[in-house]
């Protein structure tokens, strides 16, 4: 996971083919700053990341972690459909949709610990964790502080650090 | 006061001079010490920073944020020394950097290297990768300024101030501590000056402590107490001894007084002894010549009225007469020999007895004599003298062989080491060795007038002439047997008598 910058130096950084590559890493990355309330990540259970609405990214991801793992922990890529039970994930990211659908599909993980990561401009807005940005061909991710809450899950400062915007303040 | 400047000085000078070395060694040690401790931890310090930076920048290098990764490096511009700095991705590619104010350009390394660093010159350059669990996601590479002079300088500014304050201090506190160790001795010199300038043996040195200075001290005054006792003595002794000697010297004086005087007493009974002995001889050759002359007188004028046996008894008083006055010749000839001065000159005793021998022989043409006269070595004395030595001694010979019809008489010489010996041999009547020592004596005879005439004065003379030319003269020989005389002189008689 760490070859994947190397494979994809920051500074080539082709915006239409790699995009989803990068985006595939960083949703790799992103466990490690996250901590998740006890029971919702047993630690002998793999890594479970579920892909909502974009086959691509769930072909990439399984193409990313098939010979690799997350810390000390192999992933495992679950695709799910809309009305599908999120329990036993930790990740979900969510691939299509507009920033008026998202509400709707994002409302079973609301109340669940999953770290919710969206791929739309303004999709903090509808409860998301973590949305991914691009800014000058590079990308990039943004961060909502009152939803990591409410999903009772704890962001590193080192991945605010790192992070283009944190949104903090009491959320919708 | 230069023996007391000296001992100070020389405390002081070994004290700081201890000082000086063991601050040297110690601040030497510290110095090393210090600059391997002083760069270890520089080091360490550095590496920390670098895992500091690493750590914080490596979700910056995961997410791909360089102005985050960039702002952290920018976090080592409070560390002064750190000239630049850089991250490199895990691929080798680098990532950010930093560059300190005020720096060079610095070239960064093409591709990172493994964790370590390495000192070159003033400067250090360290990696350190950043890891996260199994992965590793970068490196930090850090260069900074490696300032060991500075702090050498420092350091040694800070030995050299500590030094000099505690060399002061040593000799501060030598100055006070140094009287406690020099007093005693002083002390002890004072007294030896004081010993050596008066020659006073009664002073004491005070025993002021209880080491070894203290035992020195007593063992000074121990030495001087027996230096007093043997001064003592030997005062003692030697006033003594002035005593004895003065003694010995007035009794000397008083001996050699004696001596004088018993001297002068024998030499003017001498003197009386001779003059009374000179003036007898003289005044009796008038009386006895008188009657001599007188009795021949009588003989001549009244021969005729005189009987055959008042001319036999006339001729009688005439010869009798005139052997006194050859006594009384020879009894002066013999004193004048004591008051006469001798005149030494060079004499050739060989041709001297030949000749002497001829004249005293010329009597004795009718006898068969036969004489031997040997090489005879020349001598130095009184001519005269010697003539009378040897008309005695030849005279004596050919009286004394005058019954031989064979008479023999030889003269000759043995030279020993220190003297000259000459000797008269007959083969007369000789003597009875008993009364050899009665030989030489004046008026002692052996024989009977009737045999031999004779005054008995001439081996006296002999006697005396050789005594008087620091010789000896003795005699061997046996009745019947003949007899030898001998005399000697010495052989250096100072102008060359030989």
């Amino acid at each position: 996971m760490a070859l994947a910058p190397a494979a994809t130096p920051v500074r080539a950084q082709s915006p239409a083919v790699s995009a989803q590559t990068v985006k595939a890493a960083f949703l790799c990355k992103f466990p490690g700053y996250v901590d998740w309330p006890a029971g919702a990540d047993p630690a002998d259970r793999p890594l479970t990341i579920g892909v909502l609405g974009s086959p691509a990214m769930a072909d990439e991801l399984v193409r990313l972690t098939s010979d690799r793992k997350v810390g000390e922990r192999p992933v495992e890529v679950r695709a799910v459909k809309g009305g599908d039970s999120l329990a036993g994930l930790q990740v979900l990211y969510v691939g299509n949709g507009t920033a008026e659908e998202l509400p709707q599909s994002l409302a079973p993980a609301r109340s669940l610990p999953i770290l919710v990561v969206t791929d739309a401009p303004g999709a903090l807005a509808s409860g998301s964790v973590i949305n991914f940005t691009v800014e000058r061909d590079r990308v990039r991710f943004e961060v909502s502080l009152p939803a990591a809450e409410r999903s009772g899950l704890k962001l590193s400062s080192r991945l605010l650090a790192v992070a283009q915007r944190v949104e903090r303040g009491p959320g919708p | 006061m230069e023996l007391r400047t000296s001992i100070h000085r020389k405390f002081a000078l070994v004290t700081l001079l201890t000082a000086a070395i063991a601050l040297a060694i110690t601040g030497t040690a510290m110095l090393f010490y210090d600059l391997r401790s002083f760069r270890s931890a520089w080091i360490t310090d550095l590496d920390a920073q670098a895992g500091i930076v690493g750590f914080a920048a490596a979700p910056a290098i995961e997410f791909q944020d360089p102005q985050t990764a960039a702002a952290y490096l920018a976090s080592l511009r409070g560390k002064p020394t750190i000239m630049a700095a850089a991250i490199y991705s895990a691929s080798g590619s680098r990532f950010a950097s930093y560059v300190a104010e005020g720096a060079p350009a610095v070239e960064f390394p093409a591709l990172p290297g493994t964790d370590g660093h390495r000192l070159g010159g003033s400067e250090v350059e360290l990696f350190r990768r950043i890891v996260s669990g199994p992965e590793i996601l970068g490196t930090v590479y850090i260069r900074a300024r490696y300032d060991v002079a500075a702090r050498l300088w420092r350091y040694v500014g800070i030995c050299g101030a500590a030094m000099a304050f505690s060399l002061l201090a040593a000799f501060l506190v030598s100055q006070r501590v140094q009287r406690i160790v020099t007093a005693p001795i002083l002390e002890i010199a004072r007294v030896a000056r004081d010993v050596m300038d008066r020659r006073d043996f009664s002073a004491r040195a005070k025993q002021a402590s209880d080491d070894e200075i203290g035992v020195l001290a007593q063992a000074f005054n121990g030495m001087l107490t027996e230096i007093e006792r043997v001064m003592g003595e030997r005062e003692r002794a030697e006033a003594a001894l002035v005593d004895s000697e003065e003694r010995l010297l007035a009794l000397n004086a008083e001996l050699e007084q004696r001596v004088a005087l018993r001297t002068a007493e024998l030499e003017a009974a001498n003197k009386d002894l001779e003059g009374f002995s000179y003036s007898v001889s003289h005044d009796l050759r008038a009386p006895i010549r008188a009657v001599g002359g007188f009795a021949a007188l009588l003989g001549e004028d009244h021969g005729a009225e005189l009987g055959e046996e008042a001319k036999r008894k006339l001729g009688i008083i005439r010869s009798e007469a005139a052997r006194m006055g050859h006594l009384i010749d020879d009894l002066l000839a013999f004193s004048r020999l004591g008051r006469r001065a001798i005149e030494p000159v060079d004499i050739d005793m060989e041709a001297m007895a030949r000749m002497v021998y001829e004249r005293v022989g010329g009597e004795n043409r009718a006898r068969t004599v036969e004489f031997r006269l040997g090489s005879l070595p020349t001598v130095r004395g009184d001519r005269a003298l010697f003539e009378q030595v040897w008309v005695n001694l030849l005279s004596n010979a050919l009286k004394f062989s005058a019954k031989r019809e064979k008479a023999l008489i030889e003269v000759d010489s043995i030279t020993t080491g220190n003297e000259l010996v000459y000797f008269v041999r007959d083969n007369g009547a000789g003597f009875d060795p008993r009364y050899q020592s009665k030989l030489f004596g004046v008026f002692q005879r052996l024989h009977r007038d009737e045999e031999f005439t004779g005054t008995g004065v001439g081996l006296a003379l002999v006697h005396r002439i050789v005594t008087r030319h620091g010789g000896r003269v003795w005699a061997e020989g046996k009745p019947d047997h003949g007899a030898t005389f001998y005399f000697s002189l010495p052989r250096e008689t100072g102008d060359g008598g030989v």
